[in-house]
């Protein structure tokens, strides 16, 4: 193990484990109100009348006529409102805000507003929608001719639902004005995404508005670009009132309204000639729900990886990311990767049976190799360590030997093992950290000798505030003791770019390495200096041009092999989790136990969304799954037997040989649960997740 | 007016007999450790200690306390066993967004109260209704046996 | 206190109930799920006759504001309901929650409910004019009501002592703790001298109340394991024809394909 994976006590675990860490529900100001959402009870509607009860003194309405800047959220295109305008897209699209200084009394007067709505016609099958607000198509090689030549072609539609980050700590944010200026504090990930957007709400300058993070319990996604949705509500609600203003969620409105995972349904056509794959034909549904906000770089992703770890010549590759009036999906780790490659590990365990192989044969008679190229003609410019991989899970799970042994089961109990190989592209897609986002990131070092980290992304319990000073104590030289973090805050850190995508560490991370490099030679002691670093791509990689869809989308890959051991129980269509194996390789870890910990939170998450969580709509487009008694997310009982190890690769370009690492223990989860689930049941599947009642009506031969 | 004992102290809380505990603990006696994940008794994050057992503060209506002793995060803090908790949370680095962990660190210190050398099928039964979407479980479980293998006659 | 009353015997309980509009409150648990700014709650967890677990000459009586800790914890309470007990939701929620109040609540997919259903459990009811002794069954008059009077407090649950350790329990939830049951099934079977002498089934969670048919499982009482296989699939069509699920978040369908599988296997397991 190399030095810089020793773990270490993490920075924020004294405060944590004490319970002594304020998240933004613990902060109570001083003339503070509490804001609740009234939300639309239509998921298509025209609001013809409001009709208000008289408010006691002190409580009032906020909505689009408090909007003093623009009435939109900046989330890449700008076509989410503040407060609903004249018409609602879907059930739970925020209309207005009631405020007060007593929370209860905010909830009675909340429910004594009457909204008349015109009904109009809802879409809320995405395979009926008329509206595609992203289309992207991309190909490679001659996937015409492959499929004109080919002796089969086989066909098969996979599809994906909704998963909801769960984040234990609901959304929550609260503002204040001071001095001209306004303040927004709490659970977020991107502090400059909140700032560009309440700026743009308010119709500020930047400099007047001030973003800072609270220590923030959870988030996956789900507060990437959601948070600024509800900064932009309180802020304008704040402005109005003069004073702070805090909305907390509760749990069911967070689990019905706030932004998910993208469901999907995919269609793949693959050419097959002479016993080999010669193409695949690829169709990518997106439901995006009723605005833009993600969906494009969501799509983008998805689509990039469609055709897996395969090396494909031929290749073609639509995708749609569509509207209906649903609630708009976003982030969630992974970001559009397990969708595809859920479709295309199944569409390959299916080719692989009707060729009468093993999947795993067929599989690994096409995985890439370094020097290979990617779906979007870029190139691995690194090894690719998947058939070690495999050789190990094999080792561990006896993966070869069982496939063949659970197959034809007859029993009460049927066992079954799946396996899935994938990756993770680290870092924003294509061009966009050298385009848009152009990463600043800061060393202070004080007077003292101690080193202040200044850069804008947050710690949500992935832990970058102690990898961020394990990289700048190591590289300087000097006790880890000495560097230290805080949580950020605009008026003082650089935008270094949003904590997404998995390039935090890789990233800005190696940023801060190259400070600390530059200040360690140019260290002068008893003075304060400030060292500053600008992301500049790596010369290897092959620039990315979004309208043809080429290049390398990433600069390089983390890696990984999963598989999972089922038993159904036949009599209840229950499925027991015997065993979940991870090998990863992200890289050098720059901290093992902070590694480890993302790789089985990652996997843990990406079983449940294989196993149990399940989240639908009813015909009225409301969710219904909307407590943690109907979102069944798992408890420390139901996968008592999660293992995972980690493979080392360095990445040349990586500090200590870092790469992303956050996203990919979510991606290959479903597939290798679903292929165990084909295992034991003995047919071909073509869902996540893949319910008790999904195996119940196999058993019963009912589809 | 309901009288328990919190945190060691007597104490006397102007709360309706209806209202639930974790709002009171929170608002009335600024005890913000206890953290509120659903308020519908699902997800562990607000569980104190009431007369030694591990309950969820959101499902518990103050009438129900009067005569009890409780504990929570604040006060469990001060003691050797939460010391040892904390060691062993620390050595594997368990505590990721923080959010679940004062929940967790009671239900540990109940499972431990309990039953000073359990399994690890005992110990994931034990924080069975503590969610934590972070950490996938492992090192909470792992954390829980060391400050069992090295409690040394704390448990 | 302000809205609620600690009350610390039985007679002081009933008079309260009898005299003031109050909601008696167990654990808690399904209570305070939607907690209602106006109740007044009479807290009866420190009333001792509704706190033991006793044994006499015909019973084992079980008091209504034990916990499922409690009997879990207690050397005297059956196997069958100790096991149902022991998977209901998570530890936290066992510390509070009672066997009286997860009766009261009126809900078919109540678990200790479904056992005193299938081990033909009565219910003591008691008000200030009085006490009433009735089977389980009759308590039960739809969704969520039950027949429990305005002045009453279901006080003790008697179990048989005897009869009740050849049994076979399911239940089947979302995931392996913190689950509301999706269907649950209990049946206890007792042979004597080669001849059946009890056959006592229940379904929960499948039906606006727990389905109980002792007309049916009357179809093997008194026969020999032989002759039950001879009617075998008459008492199945029996019970399929009965076991009609009512439209819920999780399919009808599956529910009752799970519900026919255990009773099957239960059958099965008894060599039938």
């Amino acid at each position: 193990m190399e030095m810089i994976s020793k773990s270490t006590k993490k920075k924020d675990h004294d405060a944590k484990i004490s319970g002594r860490a304020l998240y933004v529900d613990d902060h109570v100001m001083d003339d503070m109100l509490y804001g609740r959402l009234l939300r639309s009870a239509k998921a298509k509607a025209r609001i013809t009348k409001i009709i208000l009860p008289a408010l006691p003194t002190g409580y009032f309405v906020v909505d689009k006529n408090d909007v003093t800047g623009e009435n939109r959220v900046a989330i890449i295109v700008h076509d989410t409102p503040v407060y609903a305008e004249d018409t609602v897209e879907y059930v739970g699209e925020p209309i207005l805000m009631v405020v007060g200084p007593a929370v209860k009394e905010v909830e009675r007067i909340l429910h004594a507003i009457v909204i008349i709505y015109e009904d109009q016609v809802p879409v809320l099958d995405m395979c009926q929608s008329d509206t595609a607000f992203f289309n992207y198509n991309y190909a490679k090689g001659d996937i015409e001719k492959a499929l004109g030549a080919a002796d089969r072609v086989i066909s098969e539609t996979f599809q994906t639902g909704y998963q909801e980050q769960a984040y234990l700590e609901p959304q929550g944010l609260i503002a204040y004005p001071r001095a001209g200026r306004m303040t927004v504090r709490g659970s977020m990930q991107c502090p400059y995404y909140v700032h560009a957007a309440v700026a743009k709400a308010l119709g500020y300058e930047e400099q007047d508005v001030q973003v800072i993070q609270d220590v923030t319990g959870g988030a996956f996604g789900g507060k990437e670009a959601f948070p600024s949705i509800l900064a932009c509500q309180i802020a304008v609600a704040a402005k109005k009132a003069n004073r702070p203003v805090k909305v907390i969620f509760d749990r069911r409105e967070d689990l019905e309204f706030t932004s998910k995972r993208h469901p999907s349904l995919c269609t793949y056509k693959v050419a097959i000639k002479n016993g080999e794959i010669t193409g695949m034909d690829i169709d990518v549904l997106f439901n995006s729900g009723a605005y833009t906000t993600l969906s494009a770089v969501v799509l983008q992703r998805g689509l990039i990886c469609a055709n897996g770890v395969y090396r494909i010549d031929n290749l073609r590759v639509a995708g749609r990311a569509v509207k209906t009036n649903t609630v708009p999906c976003g982030a969630y780790r992974g970001f559009g990767a397990p969708q595809t490659f859920f479709a295309v590990e199944m569409v390959m365990a299916h080719i692989a049976k009707e060729m009468g192989l093993d999947s795993l044969e067929l599989k690994e008679k096409y995985i890439v190799q370094q020097g290979d190229a990617t779906s979007t003609s870029g190139k691995f410019h690194f090894h690719v360590p998947l058939p070690e991989m495999i050789q190990r899970i094999d080792e561990l799970t006896a993966y070869r030997a069982k496939r063949k042994l659970y197959q034809n089961q007859t029993g009460r109990y049927r066992k079954g093992i799946g396996m899935s190989m994938f990756f993770h592209g680290c870092g924003f897609t294509g061009s966009g950290e050298r385009d848009i986002i152009k990463a600043v990131a800061k060393l202070r070092k004080n007077a003292d000798g101690t080193v202040e980290v200044l850069a804008s992304n947050t710690d949500m319990g992935q832990g970058i505030k102690t990898t961020f000073c394990k990289i700048v104590a190591d590289t300087l030289g000097i006790a880890y003791d000495k560097v230290y973090i805080d949580n950020p805050d605009t008026d003082r850190v650089p935008d270094s770019g949003p904590t997404v995508a998995s390039r935090s560490l890789m990233t800005v991370g190696g940023l801060l390495q190259q400070a600390a490099a530059k200040l360690k030679k140019e260290w002068l002691e008893g003075k304060e200096q400030v060292i500053e670093e600008h992301f500049s791509e790596p010369d290897f990689v092959i620039p990315f041009c979004l309208e043809e869809f080429k290049g390398d989308a990433y600069p390089t890959y983390s890696w990984s092999v999963n598989a999972i051991e089922v038993e159904v129980d036949t009599l209840t269509a229950t499925t027991k989790v015997l065993g979940a194996w991870g090998i990863f390789d992200v890289g050098v870890p720059v901290d093992m136990n902070i590694i480890q910990g993302q790789m089985q939170g990652g996997f843990l998450q990406g079983i449940g969304y294989a196993a149990m969580e399940q989240m639908d709509y009813n015909e009225k487009g409301m969710i219904r799954n909307n407590s943690f008694s109907d979102y069944i997310i798992p408890t420390a009982v139901d996968v008592p037997k999660l293992v995972t190890e980690i493979l080392n690769n360095p990445y040349t370009h990586g500090p200590y040989g870092a790469k992303g690492a956050g996203e990919l223990p979510l991606v290959g989860a479903a597939p290798a649960y679903v292929e165990a689930m084909e295992n034991a049941l003995g047919t071909n599947l073509h869902k996540a997740p893949f319910t008790q009642e999904d195996t119940m009506r196999v058993l019963q031969g009912r589809r | 007016m309901i009288k328990f004992t919190l945190n060691s102290q007597e104490v006397i809380s102007l709360a309706k007999a209806n209202e639930r505990l974790l709002d009171v603990l929170r608002n009335e006696f600024s005890l913000t450790g206890v953290k509120c994940g659903c308020k519908e008794g699902e997800c562990g994050a607000c569980s104190v200690i009431l007369d030694g057992r591990l309950v969820n503060s959101c499902l518990v209506a103050m009438g129900h306390i009067e005569g009890s002793t409780l504990v929570t995060i604040e006060g469990y803090r001060g003691t050797d066993r939460f010391a040892a908790l904390a060691k062993a949370y620390a050595a594997v680095s368990a505590v990721q967004c923080g959010f679940c962990i004062p929940g967790m660190i009671l239900a540990s210190e109940c499972i431990l109260a309990q039953n000073p050398n359990p399994t690890e099928a005992e110990i994931r039964e034990g924080i069975s209704g503590n969610l934590c979407r972070c950490t996938g479980y492992n090192a909470i479980v792992e954390a829980i046996g060391i400050a069992a293998k090295g409690g040394q006659g704390l448990w | 206190m302000v809205n609620g009353y600690q009350a610390t015997s039985l007679k002081e309980a009933l008079a309260i109930l009898a005299k003031e509009a109050v909601t008696p409150y167990g654990g808690g648990t399904d209570l305070m799920i939607a907690a209602d700014e106006k109740a007044n709650y009479l807290f009866l967890t420190k009333v001792p006759e509704m706190k033991n677990i006793v044994e006499d000459k015909e019973y084992i009586r079980i008091g209504a504001a034990c916990t499922f800790t409690d009997i879990i914890e207690s050397a005297l309470a059956p196997a069958i309901l100790k096991e149902a007990g022991a998977q209901i939701a998570a530890p936290a929620i066992r510390n509070l929650g009672t066997v009286g109040g997860n009766i009261c609540n009126g809900s078919p997919k109540a678990d200790s409910a479904l056992i005193f259903f299938a081990t033909d459990a009565k219910l003591r009811l008691v008000s200030s004019k009085g006490e009433r002794v009735i089977p389980i069954a009759e308590f039960y008059l739809g969704n969520r009501k039950t027949s429990l009077q305005a002045n009453e407090l279901l006080v003790e649950i008697l179990m048989k002592r005897t009869g009740l350790s050849n049994y076979y329990y399911k239940k089947v939830g979302a995931r392996a703790a913190l689950a509301i049951s999706r269907v649950s099934f209990a049946a206890v079977l007792n042979v004597e001298q080669g001849k059946i002498v009890a056959c006592e089934t229940a379904f929960g969670a499948v039906s606006d109340v727990i389905i109980r048919r002792a007309d049916i499982d009357a179809m093997l009482v008194g026969k020999t394991i032989d002759e039950a296989k001879a009617v075998k699939e008459d008492y199945l069509a029996a019970f399929a024809q009965v076991i009609v699920p009512i439209r819920g978040r999780i399919s009808a369908e599956y529910r009752k394909s799970v519900c026919m599988n255990l009773l099957c296997d239960f059958l099965e397991s008894n060599g039938i």
